[in-house]
């Protein structure tokens, strides 16, 4: 990708008021947002395949067509397979989720009490105590009271869901006539700048797309590999899990970090280093993402400044919560290439005159042929 | 009808409809600008109907053919790089004409060598004529 012009202040601050607008938007129609989120992501990464098919003399249809039909009979494959070993535990997993918990409070109870003895100032002011109501007051019950609004909220989620394949085929069949019937409502006037607009635009998403699976991959391995090696079990489970929740800026990477210090600690309650040890591995990846896998997957390719990235998080969870945090980056990078584009045409004057002189030229046109 | 034009003869049928999906038809009115001079290129445009003329604001351009009719190319010179365009193109009529974008051509390119090979053989052929014929001082479509 053509390193692209700066933009400039005014324009910058349209962008993130643009970008907050919209991310406030999503937030109400997040039962839309999210299935068209993940068949953007699955169009991304299919398109490399249909395009190589369509090489080897399969026609368009028929490739779109085909993929998309062993991608959905696998994943219902997959989905029925593991459907009945689920629910068979199902029962049980209260008692699961209330196991881990209560070893994550051993292990937190346990630090605390090694912390007293090492500063004595702590334990006089009886932190202990505190923190075991604090948990006490967290964790009572902790399955019973969650499980079910879990279960409740990914039953809602379920409709929306069954839109991601329907999505996905229509935009891997259809992708490019829509471009063009898009394109051709443009007038002819700003018709160069919009094709450069749709361009910029699709490099941007599949950059992103793809940047994070590829992120997705590199953690999920980095992990995996860290919990292997210290007999963390099932480490690939859980090295994936964490890396899909890091997908959540900030908040994915604790929850996920939390979820595999609560594993290590139930599993060798008496070898907290272990617990301890993940904590370190979960660091050691979050620095190697911000400062290696980040910047040369998804980063690099959006082209946004890292100060930026920051302030739009916060904002985007000021503005939508936790759907902010989550969509603040591609919103970023699709309203920024927008804005720069619009941008450049408002700034442009000739641009502009050319669209007056063009509709003049049409309303003469019309008036003869009548 | 694809096919009937220059750039697209070597086609087969069904190559002709995969480029035919990249192609974006546009329908110019008589004094409509289709590109100015300066302005950054994004690819090429192929006269489908009608006539275009070039506002000759270059010397070398002066004993040029200033028209362009159907079938025939021009922007090329923008079609593997962005840089601005050397002369004034207005339609001297009600034209049709059909842009291949830089991205899109590109990535056809990199997606189906076979169709990539075709196209840019043809496509040099046409530049290849129209500087010999600059060079030798003939009457000439100018690459624009």
């Amino acid at each position: 990708m053509k390193t692209f012009r700066q933009p400039g202040a005014v324009t910058m601050f349209m962008t993130v008021l643009v970008t907050c607008l919209v991310l406030f938007l999503f937030q109400r129609i997040l039962w839309l947002v999210v299935p068209g989120l993940l068949a953007l992501m699955i169009y991304y990464c299919l398109r490399p395949l249909i395009d190589w098919l369509v090489v080897r003399g399969v026609s368009h249809e028929m490739a779109v067509f085909g993929t998309v039909g062993v991608v959905l009979v696998i994943t219902v494959g997959v989905v029925f397979l593991s459907a009945p070993q689920l629910l068979s535990r199902l029962p049980q997993m209260q008692v699961t989720v209330d196991r881990y918990v209560s070893g994550g409070q051993t292990l937190l109870r346990r630090t605390v009490q090694a912390l007293e003895e090492v500063a004595p100032v702590l334990k006089r002011a009886s932190l202990s105590r505190q923190v075991d109501t604090q948990i006490q007051a967290f964790t009572g019950q902790f399955a019973e009271r969650n499980l079910g609004k879990v279960t409740l909220e990914f039953l809602k989620w379920l409709p929306s869901l069954f839109l991601v394949p329907y999505l996905t085929y229509f935009l891997l069949k259809d992708a490019t006539r829509l471009k063009k019937y898009l394109i051709r409502s443009i007038p002819n006037a700003f018709f160069e700048k919009s094709l450069l607009l749709f361009s910029r635009l699709d490099e941007s998403l599949r950059s992103f797309f793809q940047g994070l699976l590829v992120l997705t991959c590199l953690d999920t391995l980095c992990l995996a590999s860290g919990l292997l090696i210290l007999g963390v079990s099932p480490a690939l489970l859980l090295g994936l899990t964490a890396a899909v929740l890091s997908w959540i800026p900030y908040l994915g990477s604790v929850i996920g970090c939390i979820m595999v210090v609560l594993v290590a600690a139930t599993d060798f309650p008496d070898h907290p280093s272990i617990a301890y040890t993940c904590l370190v591995l979960f660091l050691c990846v979050r620095l190697l993402d911000d400062f290696v896998f980040l910047p040369l997957t998804i980063g690099r390719k959006l082209h946004i400044h890292p100060l930026l990235s920051v302030l739009m998080f916060f904002l985007g969870a000021t503005v939508a919560g936790g759907t902010g945090l989550v969509l603040a980056l591609p919103v970023l990078g699709v309203v920024s290439v927008v804005g720069e584009v619009v941008a450049q045409v408002v700034m442009d004057g000739r641009l502009r005159a050319r669209y007056r002189a063009s509709r003049q030229l049409l309303a003469i046109g019309t008036t003869s042929e009548t | 009808m694809l096919r009937k034009l220059d750039v697209f003869r070597d086609l087969t049928f069904k190559e002709a409809l995969e480029v035919d999906e990249l192609l974006h038809e546009r329908t110019y009115e008589k004094g409509e600008i289709i590109f100015e001079e300066g302005d950054i290129g994004h690819g090429i445009f192929i006269v489908v109907s009608g006539k275009v003329t070039v506002d000759p604001s270059h010397e070398i351009l002066k004993e040029a053919v200033l028209e362009f009719g159907p079938g025939e190319m021009l922007g090329e010179l923008t079609l593997f790089e962005e840089a601005p365009r050397f002369a004034t193109v207005v339609a001297a009529e009600r034209t049709v004409m059909v842009g291949l974008f830089r991205a899109e051509f590109s990535s056809l390119l990199t997606r189906n060598t076979k169709i990539g090979v075709k196209v840019l053989e043809r496509l040099s052929r046409i530049m290849c004529q129209r500087v010999r014929r600059l060079l030798l001082r003939e009457r000439h479509q100018p690459s624009l």
